[in-house]
């Protein structure tokens, strides 16, 4: 079959990242020549990613080693369920670049419009990389690949403020992939291979766990940075709120997950392996979780700029996530590895509409923002949908994670977490809630709000498209879960890997 | 007997339509009047096209989509949906009608409108739900769709109340998400199909958390004291909204979801040997007391008609707690006839409100003479409530206390007593207001309601005689009441 | 259906008509008088004769029984007739017939009487239905509409007074109702069964539950039979009620309260059971009670209406007593009584309606040389007192005799004294009105009252017509006792059958 190509594998990853490089070079002379560049090399990498989506669902994992080195000695790409992570990557991709047709003229100079979709093409080159990766060392530097690219998008405006924030994010990313990078240099002198199919063989014979156990938790640490997990989560709200708007969308429903996904896959790694127990560090984790949903809730009750509001709100999405992790019964992994993809279409759906408005109206503020759902009716009702998806309100797709971490939580006889989750769901839908009657129940302050119409197609459809997902996903939450039941399966199987 | 059927599928799916065209097509006043109308009477002729088949133990359901593995969005209309979804498909086209004259001079029709199909859609889901689920996701939704009802005005005292809607019914909500889930981790299953699913070797300790979290859960749109605090300030929404969502579709999910724990996910056996309903009870007959003194003191007339809903929800779960047959038919019984009583006092209200301008009890005097049918109309509700036979709400009156005495709980009949007097307590001098004093030495002009807010009010308070009188004529809805006592009893 | 019983149409059109007639009133606010006049009337006729036609059929033994409706497999509305119901059921019609002829004069000039004929002839319909109910629920439900429905008819004149009157009226109906609800949910709860026939409860259910219901049912009809202390509505309601309302309110509507009683001790418990309870000593020292207390108060009434609403209460204490002696002659002379009582009171309200009407007094001291005025109204109230008082061969001679034999026969002496008291009592404050009306000298017509604008005092044929009726009523009464379907007969029968 036409999906059992193998070297669709490689393709995902070098389409993107080989775009990304060459795009300054072709678009010299016009940033629509740039757009319609990187907007074929996303698409591309869509048409890539199908096929091995495809294939993983019905053969499930397979590998793509490089030049016909085998593992442990050559570079090897695996894709698993969790892979899958690739194509949501490249599909949000290809939105936030069609989105960003009319936003980027509008947010940025001209000069740095090329500079803009080439760093986005990398970033979404790395994000790919990271999760089809079978090696630690390519997952280190994917990683770091997504950390520069994301500093340069985030400073990419120029403006003042915007390098401040990239800077903070820029000292926290860096000290963060020293811990994983610590962490694997561990792990490799523990276990002698960086391929993580073998290191997880040789984990389960190692005899001396402390320095695992080390080399476990500072990779964590690091990932919890990225990931932005209460407290470690100073570097996010300003760098999510001042970065572009399909930028924001990137940023927060795919970047943050690579302390997700990298989780993930350690996870998979030491439980498949045995090699240390993880009892506390979940313990920790999900109380660290739980934190960081009332805590990201509370910030964001402050805020009155909008996309701050999104932004402490990915905190407390990560929260979920993590509490999810920490619970480590069957149904709390599930409900955190979905999370995952939810909330990245979700996270995405509101950045693009909270764009679309300062697009269109110039304002940021939820109080000068009132009355702009009369104005712009489409746009706001998108906005209405993921906001009542993130809050979890069935049969939206934020609602599934609940559920199972939920379940998970009675599953692991902790039912207290189950109950603070749920309740800490409300506290976020406090601030939406503050949003959505400025949209569209309050008097307007600044009148021609209302009738400022809706945005471009370019911006209307990509958001839609998501919006629309948000509600598909949470009816049809059957399509993430064939992905993540066998991972989960596997990862808790009594046999071990 | 179960019988794949698209019907209970469509059911709530042509108010969903209905409300996707209002917002499309909607600011033309043809299409959205021609939408709403349409939708309504389709969804009632659908609903009660089942009637039939229901009434010989048929049971339609229709699988619509795995949600998640083992758990689908899954549509079922034994005895007690069917009930319900009866009572609130009719009470949908009634109150469209009456919506279209009250809500002439208001802004924001489409949004109205739009958001008012999507509620009856939603609650007609909650009746159909097969499982905890399904019925939690509708529930939720229909939490959702209510908010722009309620703050329908904008003003900030509206906003303020759909705050405080919000507040109360999404922390009803978690509770009912945590009861789903541990629910299915207790029983392995969500199923509503079935006279409880709970193994009885369950932990009793986990068995009361979930009890607990699940009554309370829906207790708060039940309105059981003390979590009644949304309702009456909730009754700033405009008087259609306040007739439909707040005497039946809100506040009735959330009794029939209580009625939902007891029989199908607790289930009689267990919970008599649990002994869990003995406090609800007890809280129930409370709030039917307090709700009902609280209403004596309201000048507002709405804010009456919210606390007798208060008083009136907590007779269903009363019915539901007390764990007798006969307190069962009581309960499911008073989804309608409450239902249609109440809705009449909400509809003559409003006319009231629209045609005078009057909206306080103080104010009433001589409207009988203006406004005779409307309050006639209202006077039948009265009487309904106090629990004069050949009303509605003598029936439930009569099963309850039967109940109460099958139970071995009389005093619980003292409380049926207490309250039916407490009703004509506050019932009764607005009746006797209206057509027993009058504007001193003028001439009363006859000023009755326009024709689209007076029909409707007279149809549902005829409704309250028919049901007092012949609801159990062959082909009438009290038939799937007592199906479904019999399903729960085992009978 | 139990064995013997016949179907009947003319059961159900007995409450009917009238009920239909009350729709029409209802709904003939500009018509012509006249027109509404002869409507009403034909409805009341037919009614009477409906009612006639059910009794004639009752007495000769036969049950008649119909299945109206069944609004839930716990609750049905069924109609069955024995003689006890027949009886009454056409004391009620009569009554109800006499006082509609008296309204058509009386209420001419009133406000609303659209609203006013409309409730009254409901009243009828509820009336009958109680009497004919042939199950506790569906008595209960025309018990209750009767109580509610009429308080329009308690506050017509929509005067403070009145409207005070109405609103305690309506308190003590609804406590006294649900209590009465109470009582029939706990015996359907005890029996499983409420059909009105053979005994309902017995011994085995539980002496202690047993009580309770008891207790429960007279406590509750004890509100309507305006047992002491009990009765705390009737002196308001029946002054401040129109006169017709009056004389249908003290014949018949107290009289439901006291027709409960029976039905409870006679249907529901059972004579034997009753017996086996001993509660009747305390329920017959209650009634001995009411007599005497109530005739004392009615002494010391000024207001004419006021003083024969106490008489009301004395009287039917001894109804009540004749319930509680538990004896069949007691019986007999029970519920005759209520029918003899309904014609007696009735013409007495009829006579001070008139006199309140066409003098404009309303207290007995102004009652002086009535019988110049208005000789007819003043022979017949004189008339109706001497009845009233037991003076043979009046009506109400014949319950009382029934009664002192029931006292004898069932060897309870000391309440021969509270009948011969009550007697006595009642001589005292009716005759004193009889002998002021015919031995004190009128006082001067004061310039502006009614009686100056009326010119003759005396009422028009309209009105003395149903009172000249109310009045023969109350002499054939105590003179035709023997046909078969006189009221001492029927009473008699329905006596033996429930002390069988």
């Amino acid at each position: 079959m036409w999906w059992q190509w193998p070297h669709w594998l490689p393709l995902v990853v070098l389409v993107p990242l080989g775009a990304g490089v060459v795009t300054p070079a072709i678009s010299r002379k016009s940033t629509k020549a740039a757009w319609v560049w990187a907007a074929t090399a996303v698409a591309a990498t869509v048409g890539a990613s199908l096929p091995l989506v495809i294939r993983v669902a019905q053969e499930g994992p397979f590998s793509y080693t490089f030049g016909g080195w085998t593992p442990p000695y050559g570079i090897e790409f695996r894709f698993d369920e969790v892979s899958a992570f690739a194509f949501v990557v490249a599909f949000l991709g290809a939105l936030a670049i069609v989105f960003s047709l009319r936003y980027a003229p509008h947010a940025l100079d001209e000069a740095r419009i090329p500079y803009y979709y080439a760093l986005l093409l990398l970033n979404l080159a790395g994000l790919i990389g990271f999760s089809v990766t079978g090696d630690m060392f390519n997952l280190y530097v994917f990683m770091e690949i997504i950390s520069l690219s994301g500093y340069a998008l985030v400073a990419i405006s120029g403006e003042r403020i915007a390098e401040m924030a990239a800077f903070k994010y820029l000292v926290l990313g860096a000290v963060s992939s020293l811990f994983v990078l610590f962490g694997i240099g561990m792990l490799y002198g523990v276990t002698g291979t960086l391929n993580i199919a073998d290191a997880t063989q040789r984990l389960s014979v190692v005899a001396d766990t402390v320095p695992v156990a080390v080399a476990v938790g500072s990779i964590v640490l690091g990932f919890m940075v990225k990931a932005a997990l209460f407290p470690l989560h100073v570097w996010l709200p300003d760098a999510h709120a001042i970065a572009p708007s399909p930028v924001s969308a990137v940023l927060s429903g795919l970047v943050v997950k690579v302390g997700l996904v990298g989780m993930l896959r350690l996870y998979q790694v030491v439980y498949a392996s045995r090699a240390v127990d993880l009892v506390t560090l979940n313990r920790l984790l999900t109380w660290l979780g739980a934190a960081s949903i009332v805590m990201g809730a509370f910030f964001a009750m402050f805020q009155d700029d909008i996309k701050m509001m999104l932004a402490y709100s990915t905190i407390s999405n990560v929260g979920y996530i993590v509490m999810g992790f920490g619970l480590a019964s069957r149904y709390a992994l599930v409900g955190a590895a979905v999370h995952i993809f939810n909330h990245a279409l979700i996270k995405s759906a509101l950045f693009l509409s909270a764009g679309a408005i300062i697009y269109q109206t110039g304002y940021r503020r939820l109080s000068d923002l009132r009355g702009v759902g009369r104005g712009m009716p489409l746009t706001g009702a998108a906005l209405a949908v993921g906001a009542v998806s993130i809050v979890g309100i069935p049969p939206t797709a934020g609602f599934l994670c609940k559920w199972y971490i939920a379940l998970g939580a009675f599953e692991a006889k902790n039912a207290a977490f189950g109950f603070a989750l749920v309740f800490g769901a409300l506290f976020i839908f406090v601030y939406y809630i503050r949003m959505l009657n400025a949209f569209y129940f309050q008097e307007p302050v600044r009148a021609e709000v209302t009738h400022v119409g809706d945005p471009p197609l370019s911006m209307l459809v990509p958001m839609w498209v998501l919006a629309a997902l948000c509600l598909a996903m949470g009816l049809a939450g059957k399509v993430p879960l064939t992905f993540i039941e066998p991972v989960v399966t596997r990862m808790l199987a009594p046999t071990g890997g | 007997m179960e019988t794949a059927d698209v019907r209970v599928l469509l059911a709530p799916a042509i108010s969903f339509a209905c409300s996707g065209l209002v917002f499309l097509t909607g600011r033309s006043v043809f299409w959205r009047r021609f939408w709403s109308l349409g939708a309504a009477a389709l969804k009632f002729v659908v609903v009660l096209s089942m009637l039939p088949a229901a009434l010989t133990g048929k049971t339609f359901v229709w699988n619509l989509i795995e949600f998640t593995p083992g758990i689908g969005i899954t549509f079922r209309a034994d005895a007690l949906g069917m009930f319900f979804a009866l009572v609130s498909s009719a009470l949908w086209l009634i109150t469209t009608v009456y919506a279209i004259g009250y809500m002439e001079p208001e802004h924001a029709k489409v949004r109205f409108f739009g958001f008012f199909a999507l509620c009856v859609s939603t609650t007609v889901g909650v009746a159909f739900a097969e499982n905890l689920l399904t019925l939690f996701v509708f529930y939720e939704t229909l939490t959702i769709c209510t908010y722009p009802l309620v703050i329908h005005e904008e003003t900030p005292e509206a906003l303020r109340a759909g705050r405080k809607y919000l507040a109360y019914t999404l922390v009803g909500g978690a509770c009912i998400l945590l009861g789903s889930a541990l629910t299915y981790q207790i029983a392995g299953t969500l199923t509503l199909s079935r006279p409880g699913v709970l193994p009885a070797a369950a932990d009793p300790r986990s068995l009361a958390v979930l009890f607990v979290t699940l009554v309370a859960g829906f207790g708060v749109k039940a309105a059981v004291m003390p979590l009644h605090g949304w309702l009456p300030s909730a009754m700033v929404a405009p008087t259609p909204v306040s007739a439909l969502l707040h005497a039946v579709a809100v506040v009735k999910v959330g009794a029939f979801g209580v009625l939902r724990v007891v029989y199908n996910v607790f289930g009689i056996e267990l919970l008599k040997r649990l002994g869990y309903t003995v406090p609800l009870a007890y809280l129930a007959a409370f709030t039917i007391i307090a709700g009902s003194v609280a209403a004596m003191f309201q000048d507002n007339l709405k804010r009456r008609l919210a606390y007798s809903t208060v008083s009136q929800l907590s007779y269903i779960v009363l019915g539901a707690a007390l764990l007798t047959p006969a307190a069962a038919s009581a309960a499911v019984a008073h989804i309608a006839n409450q239902a249609f009583a109440k809705i009449t006092m909400f509809f003559a209200a409003g006319a009231i409100q629209r045609t005078t301008g009057k909206t306080q009890v103080h104010e009433l005097g001589g409207v009988g003479h203006q406004m005779p049918w409307t309050m006639a109309a209202f006077t039948v509700a009265s009487l309904s409530f106090v629990g004069v036979p050949l009303f509605a709400g003598f029936i439930t009156k009569w099963y309850l206390s039967v109940g109460a005495f099958e139970a071995g709980m009389w005093w619980f009949a003292l409380v049926m007593v207490a309250s039916s007097l407490l009703n004509a307590a506050y019932w009764l001098p607005i009746v006797y207001l209206a057509f027993f004093k009058g504007p001193e030495g003028q001439e009363v002009q006859r000023r009755e309601a326009k024709p689209v807010l007076l029909v409707p009010t007279i149809a549902c308070a005829a409704w309250v005689v028919v049901l007092g009188t012949t609801s159990d004529v062959p082909g009438m809805p009290f038939a799937l009441a007592r199906a479904a006592v019999e399903f729960v009893f085992k009978m | 259906m139990e064995a013997g019983a016949q179907a009947s149409w003319i059961v159900p059109a007995a409450v009917f008509t009238p009920l239909l007639g009350g729709v029409v009133a209802g709904l003939s606010g500009a018509w012509p008088e006249t027109r509404r006049r002869l409507v009403l009337a034909a409805a009341s006729i037919l009614t009477v004769v409906l009612a006639g036609s059910v009794l004639v059929r009752a007495s000769s033994g036969a049950t008649q029984s119909v299945r109206l409706v069944k609004m839930t497999p716990q609750v049905w509305i069924h109609l069955r007739v024995d003689r006890l119901g027949a009886l009454y059921g056409m004391a009620a019609a009569v009554l109800w017939l006499l006082a509609l002829v008296y309204s058509f004069g009386y209420m001419a000039d009133e406000h609303r009487l659209g609203r006013y004929y409309a409730f009254f002839m409901l009243s009828l319909a509820w009336t009958v239905g109680v009497a004919y109910s042939g199950n506790l629920l569906t008595f209960l439900v025309f018990y209750e509409l009767f109580s509610i429905l009429t308080y329009p008819l308690v506050v017509h004149e929509q005067t403070p007074e009145a409207l005070a009157a109405g609103t305690k009226y309506i308190v003590y109906i609804l406590i006294g109702g649900s209590l009465v609800l109470l009582a029939i949910v706990y015996a359907y709860f005890l029996a499983g069964a409420q059909d009105i026939g053979s005994p309902l409860l017995d011994l085995g259910m539980g002496r202690g539950q047993l009580l309770v219901v008891f207790w429960c049912f007279i406590a509750g009809f004890g509100v309507k039979a305006a047992l002491v202390p009990l009765h705390g509505w009737v002196p308001d309601a029946h002054p401040a009620a129109p006169a017709p309302f009056s004389a249908v309110l003290s014949g018949m509507m107290v009289a439901t309260g006291s027709f409960g009683i029976m039905r409870v001790v006679y249907n529901v418990f059972g004579v034997g059971l009753v017996r086996e309870l001993a509660v009747m000593k305390q329920v017959a020292a209650l009634a001995a009670f009411t007599v005497v207390f109530a005739a004392v108060l009615a002494m010391h009434q000024d207001d004419i209406k006021r003083r024969l609403a106490y008489s009301t209460i004395s009287q039917m204490g001894y109804v009540a007593l004749g319930v509680a002696l538990v004896d069949a002659q007691a019986a007999t002379g029970a519920i005759v009584h209520v029918a003899n009582h309904a014609f007696m009171k009735g013409a007495l309200f009829f006579c001070a309606g008139l006199i309140i009407k066409r003098l404009g007094v309303r207290s007995v001291r102004e009652m002086d040389g009535v019988a110049k005025r208005m000789p007819v109204t003043a022979a017949a109230f004189a008339a109706t007192s001497l009845a009233m008082i037991g003076t043979p061969p009046l009506a109400g001679f014949v319950s009382k005799w029934y009664l002192g034999l029931g006292i004898l026969d069932s060897g309870q002496v000391a309440y021969l004294g509270v009948l011969v008291g009550g007697a006595l009592l009642a001589g005292v404050y009716l005759l004193p009105i009889v002998y002021r009306m015919y031995f004190n000298e009128p006082a001067p017509v004061v310039e502006g009252s009614p009686l100056a604008q009326a010119g003759a005092p005396e009422a028009p044929a309209t009105m003395l017509a149903p009172l000249a009726a109310a009045v023969l009523l109350v002499v054939v009464l105590g003179l035709c006792t023997t046909p078969a379907w006189s009221p001492l007969q029927l009473a008699k029968a329905a006596a033996e059958g429930f002390f069988r």
